[in-house]
């Protein structure tokens, strides 16, 4: 078995399981579903663990799809240490949470439970289709399939309409995403004639000085500036960044599982993908660069403090998302990329953690997700709090937990970039992230597990979640404790095995840290902390105020979440509502209504005046005899006159 | 030999023919314009019969015999048609009062 | 005289009087065949025709009683339409008939036997024996045709 081979199983294997669980999923014994729905997942791991220990990596084509003029579309994979990066994540993150779905999804009747794993395959697909395509195209096709898949996931419970508006809303935002990466891609095909990544890198290799900027003499950086943004609008509408993060809340309308795989570790981390991938162009389109850290700082801030007064407990891991993905971007904005890849690695840990673990939580209280009727749970379900407290104090960055050393990277590199004050302004947004994380974090977890059951709980004894269940979750508890340990730069010291790997993909950063870098980073660590306890104080103990009653003008803002829902229905939906009732009125109605049944009516209205024709009178018929005889003899004279 | 020689000789074909053209248009107004069935039928016989001259005339004009032959199975078949005709004309006249050809006008629309 | 018998058929309201314009006609007709040297013809014109056919006609009306023609045309059209195309007709078939030569015959028949009864007898056991014979299979058909279409209702013989 070849590499290449090896590699394309990676993507064939989903696929297969997503067709016959499509074909004949539903009737079927359900475990034929359970074992192949979560089944072609782990198959594909294991190639990728192939393709990893033995250290593959090449450009491999398997046929030439499109071949026309200077528009060549191979089906090629790249495989390099990025894409089997990703493709780890993908698999082994995504093969925890499908086995995971197994027994949450149990209610389900039968047709329901095969066509959501139907989707889950397609969507285990779409999304290593995206990360192992060598060329523009496929990952064009991979990032639409993506979007489609969310659609379908999130309005599974198709006869909730809120379902059925979260997933429109979300595969509207994503088109406009694609657009622009459509467009991005476009541009590039344009300015260096090529599809394929090989082919567009090897032109930009040039322009790259020694020092990993754009050389002095380079031309043409406006048409990469122009390239990446574009690309840079598909990155934000996927990863739900600003401005287009509005769906990612919404999307919490579809099952736990969903939201754990795609809207934490893997969809929502395609952009960061792109950037790390497209690494080549951002480096040498620096405002297009800079533009990726901003809205990632700005992003991570604004979301931590609407996750602040949300009381859904999915919508604030779904903000929290938005905002670790804010750490991303800002990450892979400055130049870190293996920082940025490193917090993807270990944010698919922990947040997939807390929202399985929350899942527990939902299951057990009968679908309840408002926090403020939970209360009390850690003693009712010990392995479900603990697991979640893992997850959270990773989230806050806590150590020794795996999100302590990927966040304190990244806020490492950005306080000690050299002659950089961009870094050093989204270090500062950063930093205050990190401490609005740790009290929203506080927050959600005394609220749910600590202090007094809620009067309005709606379950007496809940009790834990089933072992399949159970057992992922406490899997991604054990990687999310130490994980960590496999990149501890963060320290100053020790091993970096994340950069190490991730170095011959998109580079290895440029410049080192210093012991300032280091005290940041407990001084975040320390105060963050301190907003996780103090959260404590003013949601159990109610000693102090909570901040909302000091500004309740702002509480109201953010739970509107800045008004960002208002504004795009104003601008955006009425008016395209608008433009359609234009259109229903004077194109819909009368034209093409006027020709599909216009047409039924003349062709009526022609069969009823033929008809007229036939009277049924003998003499009428007799006149056209005459008639018919007059025309014929005129005929003859005629043609024997000339 | 042409037509309506100005010696006025009635035995030039031109009379016969057009006497024939005559009959026949006349036999034509009958049909258009009458409404007993009975007499329609009458004027197609006459139509005929016109033919029968038109063919006749012919045959002595260019001395071929083929003509008259072909004029007496005309004639047959004019006896076979209105035999059956009539017959048609009863059956259906048996149940209704048989004046107006335009009663049968089921075959309307 | 054929003309005015011709010019009767149409225009008798009696149907009666139709048919006897008819025979009027028929027999005039009869006359020019045999001007036009067609004895046979002539013979069988009187005998078939204006005997048979037209007697039979007369029984036929005679049957279904003397109707008249009653009432307003429901065609309002028919009448002018008629009268166009028909003088149409006419005046083409006039047209034709100016300044039209003839062909000469192919060759020159003995006028003196031309037309006889065993000239006609010869003509039709050679060249039309098949005409000849299909046509007495003709009659056949319409006369069991005729037998049927006549027969009581109810009566399945």
């Amino acid at each position: 078995m070849t590499n290449s081979q090896v590699a394309l199983l990676i993507l064939l294997f989903p696929a297969a399981g997503a067709i016959l669980l499509a074909g004949r999923g539903w009737r079927l014994p359900r475990i034929v579903t359970r074992i192949v729905g979560p089944g072609v997942v782990w198959a594909s791991f294991l190639a990728t663990l192939y393709l990893f220990a033995n250290s593959v990596s090449g450009d491999f084509t398997y046929w030439t799809w499109i071949k026309s003029g200077s528009f060549d579309v191979p089906f090629n994979l790249l495989v390099d240490n990025l894409s089997i990066f990703m493709c780890l994540v993908i698999t082994g993150v995504g093969g925890l949470i499908v086995t995971y779905a197994v027994g949450y999804m149990d209610k389900e009747d039968g047709p329901s439970y095969a066509r959501f794993f139907t989707y889950m395959d397609v969507f285990v697909f779409s999304m290593l289709l995206l990360v192992l395509a060598g060329n523009f195209i496929f990952l064009i096709i991979g990032w639409a399939l993506v979007g489609l898949s969310s659609y379908f996931l999130i309005g599974f419970w198709y006869h909730r309409r809120s379902a059925v508006l979260a997933a429109r809303k979300a595969f509207v935002m994503n088109v406009v995403g694609d657009v622009g990466m459509i467009l991005g891609a476009f541009a590039l095909f344009v300015t260096y004639h090529s599809a394929t990544y090989a082919g567009v890198f090897s032109q930009l290799q040039p322009r790259i000085c020694g020092h990993g900027g754009p050389c002095p003499q380079a031309t043409d950086t406006n048409s990469l500036e122009l390239a990446a943004f574009l690309l840079l609008v598909g990155a934000v509408a996927k990863s739900a960044q600003l401005p287009l993060h509005t769906w990612l809340p919404d999307a919490m309308e579809g099952p736990t599982p969903v939201s754990a795989l795609i809207h934490a570790a893997t969809m929502v981390t395609a952009g960061v993908y792109l950037v790390g991938r497209m690494h080549p162009i951002y480096d040498l389109a620096v405002y297009a660069h800079g533009a990726v850290a901003i809205i990632g700082a700005v992003t991570a801030l604004f979301a931590a403090t609407i996750a602040i007064v949300q009381t859904d407990i999915k919508r604030v891991l779904a903000y929290s998302t938005m905002s670790q993905i804010g750490y991303m971007f800002l990450a892979v904005g400055i130049g870190a990329y293996t920082a940025g890849f490193f917090h993807l690695l270990s944010h698919a840990f922990f947040k997939a953690l807390l929202f399985m673990a929350a899942g527990n939580v939902i299951h057990a209280m009968n679908d309840e997700q408002d926090m403020r009727k939970y209360g009390g749970l850690f003693r009712q379900l010990p392995r479900t709090s603990w697991s979640f407290l893992i997850g959270s104090l990773s989230l806050v960055g806590v150590i020794p937990f795996v999100g302590f050393f990927s966040k304190e990277q990244i806020l490492g590199a950005a306080f000690s970039k050299p002659d950089a004050s961009l870094a050093l302004a989204v270090w500062a947004f950063g930093f205050i992230t990190a401490l609005v994380t740790g009290f929203y974090t506080g927050r959600m977890w005394w609220m749910s597990f600590a202090g007094k059951p809620s009067p309005d709980r709606p379950v007496e004894h809940p009790h834990e979640a089933p072992q399949v269940m159970l057992v992922p979750v406490v899997i991604l508890a054990v990687l999310a404790t130490i994980g960590g340990f496999i990149q501890t730069r963060a320290l100053g010291f020790g091993p970096h095995l994340v950069d190490d790997f991730l170095k011959s993909a998109v580079g290895a950063q440029a410049w080192e840290g210093g012991a300032s870098e280091v005290i940041a980073t407990f001084v975040t660590m320390l105060l963050a902390v301190v907003l996780f306890l103090a959260a404590y104080r003013i949601y159990i103990q109610h000693a102090w105020k909570p901040w909302t009653a000091v500004v309740p003008w702002a509480q109201r803002v953010l739970e509107r979440k800045y008004y960002f829902d208002e504004l795009y229905d104003a601008v955006f939906v009425r008016t395209m509502d608008g433009l359609a009732r234009v259109g229903l009125r004077y194109v819909e109605e009368p034209v093409i209504e006027g020709i599909l049944t216009g047409t039924g009516e003349l062709a009526e209205a022609g069969a009823h005046n033929l008809g007229l024709t036939q009277t049924g009178y003998f003499r009428n018929y007799v006149l056209v005899f005459v008639a018919g005889a007059v025309v014929v003899t005129l005929l003859i004279l005629a043609r024997v006159s000339s | 030999m042409s037509g309506f020689d100005a010696g006025g000789s009635q035995l030039d074909t031109s009379w016969f023919l057009l006497l024939a053209a005559v009959l026949f248009i006349l036999g034509t107004i009958g049909v258009l314009i009458r409404r007993n069935p009975l007499v329609i039928l009458i004027c197609i016989e006459l139509m005929l019969n016109a033919a029968n001259l038109t063919l006749v005339a012919f045959s002595r004009q260019l001395q071929n015999l083929d003509g008259q032959l072909f004029a007496l199975m005309s004639m047959t078949v004019a006896a076979a048609e209105a035999v059956v005709g009539l017959a048609i004309l009863v059956d259906i006249f048996r149940h209704r009062d048989a004046e107006d050809i335009d009663d049968l006008s089921e075959l309307k629309g | 005289m054929a003309v005015a018998g011709g010019i009767g058929v149409i225009s008798f309201r009696q149907p009666i009087r139709s048919v006897l314009s008819l025979v009027v006609v028929m027999l005039a007709l009869a006359v020019l065949f045999l001007l036009l040297s067609a004895q046979f013809i002539f013979v069988a014109q009187v005998i078939v025709y204006a005997g048979a056919v037209m007697v039979l006609f007369l029984f036929v009306i005679a049957l279904l009683g003397p109707a008249r023609e009653m009432g307003k045309s429901r065609l309002r059209f028919q009448a002018s339409l008629s009268a166009l195309f028909v003088l149409a007709l006419f005046g083409l078939l006039w047209a034709m008939l100016q300044g039209v030569t003839y062909r000469q015959p192919d060759k020159t028949v003995d006028m003196s036997l031309f037309g006889t009864v065993q000239s006609i007898g010869v003509g039709l056991f050679t060249k039309f024996l098949y005409p000849f014979e299909l046509t007495s299979l003709l009659l056949l058909v319409a006369a069991i045709g005729a037998i049927y279409l006549s027969r009581k209702e109810g009566d399945d013989r």
